[in-house]
């Protein structure tokens, strides 16, 4: 809930501030806690939402429920500490895989795996970082994190995967 | 117009009345003369199977004897694959000449095993090429319906057992077959997701494909000159179109995602793209330029296939949420939805020979199961059930068949069923998965 009110808040700060998103994003910061201490190459911990064993890189994956490339408060948050990362590493690009679960059908699932590095892209763009640093993909079911057939396997595939060039 | 005569017999005029009742009822098909005096028997909407004995082609020699064992082989094995026919061993009087072989054909000997078409040749050398001289004839009418000499290379025998197996479905249905076409799929085989293509029956697998990247929803067009594939070789999923006469690609040089194609005609294909956005399905020609928009709806529009004159176009879309199959009228742009039972429903073929659709339905169950539909929406029928994920149907050519993806046994693996769901089988054994097969037109 807090997590929540918290991405509202940047989306209401950021419509009042007409888009000069850096007071919303340390706002955001604020809210994040111990998730925000991001600086410099992947430790291999655990880094808590948006981290994981398949996340090498200094910024973090974002999840998605079934079917949908609807982005909750947690993945908002997520996208939103990127953002900032982005911003105060501003040499650096990156590359947003989006990723299904292998239910469903292969060729909806390119479509909607392009739709999920798709919204986590344009929801950066809106906090601010140029287009043209966020490159997407999408992978469909083609690429699984975890080969396996149940639903927390389901739930790591379904992501966008950000990848530091 | 029916014809069963006899050719001797005391009386006569009752036994020919009789055994015209006898066709009329019981035979599963019935015989018409055509202009030319040739015959074509119309199977009977539902009918059974046509009876039919192949008998060994006659043949001198060792190498003849050889063509003339894997010509009969080719033909027996096209035939069980169509499964239009019950294929009776011949009795061993069939040729009345002192031999066995030769001489006229006993169709007393016939009509007592029930044959209702005899088929049968001999196999020859004539300049050192194989020529195989056939015969056809329907046994109750005693009459010859077809006879036709087949040549070619060695090489070409089992070619040459399918011109010949085509030319007696053409005969005994009316309807052209699938002999000779053929069907292109993903496989996993080598590591990597390429494309492979294969006989209709599953024979002569040949790798297309060596990019060892990832490969998918390969289709040939309709006059078998382009494929057309999406590949991640340029690292995003790009469509190609291949010539297949110079070897020269083509790529849709577009941003953005470019996948699942499927031809309307021999000079024009759709696929999605989202170069504008939202991801939305294009007219393309050949070359890769694009010829026009197609659809406009927020969410997705993806796996665009045609009817048979190209005037309608079924697809699936989320624009209603999960995704849907809608129908498509090219020249006015109106759209409709198709599917309304299912809460995923995916994959749409239009079969080339009648307005049937199927398509694969994601069920509450957990199973992936193919559905044939008509295309204004009655007829709804589930042809497969009860064994895991069953998906990716594509019609043959003749729409007698479908070709689909299952892992009812594991892995996924290609088979194909009647076009009514009956007669499950695997096309092929091979290593790897194998996936998202497409049926040609005829070549």
């Amino acid at each position: 809930m807090r997590t929540r009110l918290g991405a509202l808040l940047v989306i209401a700060m950021m419509a009042s501030a007409g888009c000069s998103s850096k007071s919303a994003v340390t706002s955001s910061d604020s809210d994040a806690g111990q998730g925000s201490s991001l600086q410099g190459s992947a430790s291999g911990a655990s880094r808590g939402y948006g981290f994981d064993e398949y996340q090498t890189g200094p910024i973090g994956d974002v999840f998605f429920d079934y079917d949908s490339s609807i982005l909750a408060a947690e993945a908002q948050q997520r996208l939103t500490e990127n953002a900032s990362w982005m911003k105060s590493n501003s040499a650096r690009q990156v590359i947003i895989e989006g990723h299904c679960d292998d239910r469903g059908t292969s060729e909806y699932n390119i479509a909607l795996g392009e739709r999920r590095a798709i919204s986590a892209k344009e929801f950066m763009v809106r906090l601010g970082v140029a287009a043209s640093r966020l490159e997407t993909i999408t992978y469909g079911e083609e690429r699984p994190f975890d080969k396996g057939q149940n639903e927390e396997a389901w739930a790591k595939n379904r992501r966008a995967h950000f990848i530091v060039k | 117009m029916i014809t069963c005569g006899m050719n001797s017999g005391t009386s006569k005029g009752v036994i020919t009345s009789l055994l015209l009742l006898w066709c009329l009822f019981l035979s599963p098909f019935f015989l018409h003369a055509e202009e030319q005096g040739e015959y074509i028997a119309i199977r009977k909407q539902g009918g059974g199977k046509i009876a039919v004995v192949l008998d060994r082609s006659a043949a001198k020699g060792g190498k003849e004897s050889e063509w003339a064992r894997e010509f009969d082989k080719t033909v027996k094995d096209g035939l069980v694959f169509s499964n239009l026919f019950t294929i009776l061993p011949p009795p061993s009087n069939v040729r009345a000449g002192s031999d066995g072989k030769g001489g006229s054909v006993n169709f007393g000997a016939l009509s007592s095993v029930g044959a209702e078409v005899y088929a049968g040749g001999a196999v020859s050398k004539k300049g050192g090429k194989v020529n195989i001289d056939m015969e056809v004839y329907d046994t109750f009418g005693t009459k010859l319906l077809l006879k036709k000499s087949y040549s070619g290379k060695e090489e070409q025998l089992r070619s040459l057992g399918h011109a010949f197996s085509a030319d007696l479905i053409e005969l005994l249905t009316g309807k052209k077959s699938f002999f000779g076409s053929k069907i292109v799929f993903i496989s996993s085989k080598s590591g990597s997701k390429e494309v492979y293509q294969c006989d209709f029956d599953g024979y002569g697998v040949e790798q297309v494909t060596s990019f060892r990247s990832i490969s998918l929803t390969p289709v040939l067009s309709p006059d078998g000159r382009y494929l057309a594939y999406t590949s991640y070789t340029s690292g995003r999923p790009t469509l190609y179109i291949k010539n297949l006469h110079d070897n020269k690609v083509s790529s849709v040089a577009k941003n953005g995602v470019s996948v699942d194609p499927a031809w309307r005609n021999a000079s024009e294909l759709a696929t999605t793209l989202s170069f504008e956005g939202d991801q939305e399905i294009y007219l393309v020609r050949p070359d890769g330029g694009i010829a026009r928009r197609l659809t406009n709806s927020k969410g997705i529009d993806v796996s665009p296939t045609f009817s048979a004159d190209g005037r309608q176009m079924a697809f699936v879309s989320s624009r209603n949420g999960l995704p849907q199959i809608f129908i498509q009228d090219m020249q006015s742009g109106l759209t409709r939805r198709l599917t309304y039972s299912g809460r995923y429903n995916t994959q749409p073929s239009w079969s080339p020979a009648g307005d049937k659709i199927a398509y694969s339905t994601w069920e509450k169950t957990g199973e992936i199961n193919i559905f044939v539909i008509n295309a204004d929406g009655s007829g709804l029928k589930r042809l497969t059930s009860g064994v895991r994920e069953n998906e990716s149907p594509s019609w043959s050519p003749d729409g007698s068949m479908i070709v689909f993806t299952s892992n009812r046994q594991g892995g996924k693996k290609l088979y194909v069923m009647s076009s009514n769901g009956e007669n499950q089988r695997r096309l092929l054994q091979m290593d790897g998965d194998q996936m998202q097969p497409s049926w040609s037109l005829f070549r």
